[in-house]
């Protein structure tokens, strides 16, 4: 058996954050390619609008359902929470303002992730396997602007819209639930909200959260696939990474992000 | 062809998109387009404001008229100085109206109430009305209540 | 100074080194003119690596890459890309677009470096898939097609803009009798046909001796040997015998390194 002595943990502790070091590095500079320079998105509209399809269209059957799911739940739970103040009347104002600062950027977020982001990520992957990247460069094309810029634009469009999405049928469920199942008074329902929702601290607010998501998530998951081992094992560890570093970075954003939006600085 | 069904597909989800902002922005906040009226602003001096907030509603008879712009301070009587922006059409508000900070619910926000006076001078730019009434604060209800209750023991 | 015409390719005096491992020490090729040269040695010696350097996809530490005249890491951005025009690759898996079809494939490098119209591509797709006996596949998408009618297709691609070298990347592996024998008798054609250079990348002896006008024999970072398939099968240089017969054990030794067999069967397990 092979015994790593103190100092040699230390040094692959040290090794091993010199590498993601240098993946972060990495990835900015692949960011960058992609984005700027000379090139613009290769393919032209097209492709971009394929990449719409494949990653926003094709994420609108889970946000939808989780969405009217969640605002249902939200409804229940707190008129129950609601009912022992006397205000279920506020039930309203409650769900709307949730989703709209929380849970509609965040769950969009990691629902993407989940959804898209892995699949973006096993996609490129495949592709860097199967050398079809390779390719492009032998050929003359530049794999970041014709594969990868197309897909991280739709990334960042799509997100916000499907979170907008996602609040909204939310809150459309919740009053299904509120008003047609618990008796709560539809109008006040609708009007508690709209006085206590503002559209640019709550509305907004949520809508700047998710494009920082959507940044985020899309470079991760595009990131991951161009950056992984050429194997099928190289793959399904990417998509994992994926997953888990997207998840992690947008509820770390989230805080940060809501810290600054309602905190009082 | 399968690009027609893709574009019209990415139409379609973008349109819903933006009507989804739509309803965010009218139905749920309640953004309405009001034309923006011209406003004028008066000041009002409370010994106590506690719990009232910048951008809260300023009402007469239940009728929102304006809203709370500024909170500070005012170094020299010691009050809170309420700065308020008030339509230009209800320009008819006597000097002698009060202005009290009252409470919208059991739980719910502050916000200012205005009840007219009778004096025949009117309230204009920059004018201030004198006559307030404060915050409620629970704990002064709460010490007068057992102030009650302890003198008529008393008695 | 620019390279010799009868030479496609030159690499002079080229390191190539990943991290601290060195890949290459000091290497000299020469790539003829016209002819089918091939590239062969154990698994793991860098051939890939020499072909990513010819084709510019990876940049030598130290040393020059001369192709047609030019010193390609030396190039800029939109000279590479014109550069690219004349140098054709075809990967070891086909590397086909997945999300378009046979057609579209094949006119993928028409459309990126030239402006022809619609119909004189689909003329000169016609021709390249004729050429590999493949026009009648030309509307499936790869998903419906072999692995070796895959590589049909990504040679038609290859040669879409009719370039002047050719690079195989390990073509003949994993393939049937039969396949092998097309795409053997392929290479061969095309570049007698068409007067281009032929660089094959291979560890298959039997095929690559078989049409190879000239073969580089690498391992270790350098060139063990060259020379023409019947010089190489008479060297007397050790390695290159081991690697030409097929020896188990040689200088390329058949026992990875390891303790005293005898020890190590006595002793503390």
């Amino acid at each position: 058996m092979r015994k790593t002595s103190l100092l040699e943990r230390i040094r692959r502790f040290g090794h091993a954050g010199i590498d993601v070091l240098a993946a972060f590095g990495r990835s900015t500079i692949f960011l960058f390619h992609a984005l700027l320079g000379r090139g613009g998105i290769g393919g032209g509209f097209g492709l971009l609008v394929k990449q719409l399809h494949s990653v926003g269209v094709m994420s609108l059957v889970i946000i939808v359902v989780s969405g009217v799911f969640i605002g249902m739940v939200l409804a229940l739970q707190g008129f129950n929470i609601l009912s022992s103040y006397g205000s279920e009347q506020a039930v309203g104002q409650m769900v709307a303002l949730t989703l709209l600062r929380e849970l509609g950027p965040v769950v969009t977020a990691l629902l993407f992730a989940g959804r898209a982001g892995s699949a973006l990520t096993a996609e490129i992957g495949n592709m860097k396997s199967t050398e079809q990247l390779s390719s492009l460069e032998m050929i003359g094309v530049d794999p970041l602007k014709y594969i990868i810029a197309p897909r991280l634009w739709a990334g960042f469009i799509s997100l916000p819209v499907l979170a907008m999405i996602f609040s909204v049928v939310g809150i459309w469920g919740g009053s299904w639930v509120a008003v047609d199942w618990l008796g709560v008074y539809e109008g006040s329902y609708w009007s508690n909200m709209q006085n206590s929702v503002t559209f640019t601290d709550d509305v907004l607010n949520g809508i700047i959260k998710s494009v920082v998501f959507a940044f985020v998530v899309t470079w991760i998951a595009v990131f991951q696939g161009y950056d992984c081992e050429p194997t099928s094992e190289g793959i399904s560890r990417a998509t994992t990474k994926t997953v888990v570093y997207a998840s992690l970075a947008v509820l770390g954003l989230d805080f940060i992000l809501t810290a600054l939006m309602f905190g009082d600085f | 062809m399968q690009n027609r069904t893709l574009e019209i597909g990415v139409g379609l989800f973008l349109l819903a998109g933006i009507l989804a902002l739509l309803l965010l922005a009218l139905r749920v906040s309640g953004l309405s387009p009001s034309p923006s009226t011209e406003t004028y602003k008066l000041y009002a001096y409370f010994d106590n404001i506690a719990g009232l907030t910048v951008r809260a509603k300023v009402t007469m008879a239940g009728v929102t008229i304006g809203k709370v712009t500024a909170i500070d301070l005012d170094r020299d009587s010691f009050t809170g100085r309420v700065t308020m922006q008030l339509e230009k059409r209800v320009d008819n508000l006597p000097t002698d109206s009060t202005a009290s900070i009252l409470t919208a619910g059991l739980l719910g926000e502050k916000y200012i109430g205005i009840s007219v006076g009778g004096e025949e001078t009117l309230l204009k730019e920059g004018g201030t009305i004198h006559d307030t009434q404060s915050s409620l604060v629970l704990e002064d209800l709460i010490g007068k209540f057992l102030l009650n209750t302890v003198s008529k023991d008393a008695k | 100074m620019s390279a010799d015409n009868a030479y496609a390719v030159e690499l002079k005096g080229v390191t190539f080194k990943r991290g601290a491992r060195s890949i290459f020490n000091n290497v000299d090729i020469r790539i003829p003119r016209g002819k089918v040269t091939g590239i062969m040695g154990p698994s793991g010696c860098g051939k890939t690596t020499l072909l990513r350097l010819m084709g510019a996809q990876l940049r030598p530490s130290k040393g020059e890459v001369w192709v047609n005249g030019q010193n390609l890491p030396k190039l800029s951005r939109s000279d590479l890309f014109d550069a690219r025009k004349h140098m054709g690759v075809l990967f070891q898996s086909g590397a086909l677009f997945t999300d378009l079809d046979v057609f579209e494939n094949v006119a993928f490098p028409l459309r990126v470096h030239t402006e022809l119209p619609e119909e004189m591509i689909r003329d000169i797709v016609l021709l390249k898939l004729q050429a590999v006996g493949l026009r009648g596949a030309i509307d499936l998408m790869p998903e419906e097609l072999s692995g070796g009618m895959k590589r049909r297709v990504a040679l038609a691609r290859a040669i879409a803009l009719d370039p002047q070298i050719l690079m195989y990347d390990e073509p003949f592996v994993g393939q049937d009798p039969i396949a092998m024998g097309v795409l053997v008798r392929l290479i061969r054609l095309l570049n007698d046909a068409l007067g281009i250079t032929s660089i094959v990348v291979s560890h298959d002896l039997a095929e690559t001796a078989s049409i190879a006008d000239y073969i580089y024999v690498v391992g270790e970072g350098k060139v063990l040997g060259q020379g023409t398939p019947q010089e190489l099968m008479n060297s007397q240089e050790p390695r290159i015998r081991q690697f030409m017969t097929g020896e188990p054990d040689g200088p390329v030794a058949y026992h990875f390194p390891a303790t005293d067999y005898r020890a190590d069967l006595l002793g503390k397990r």
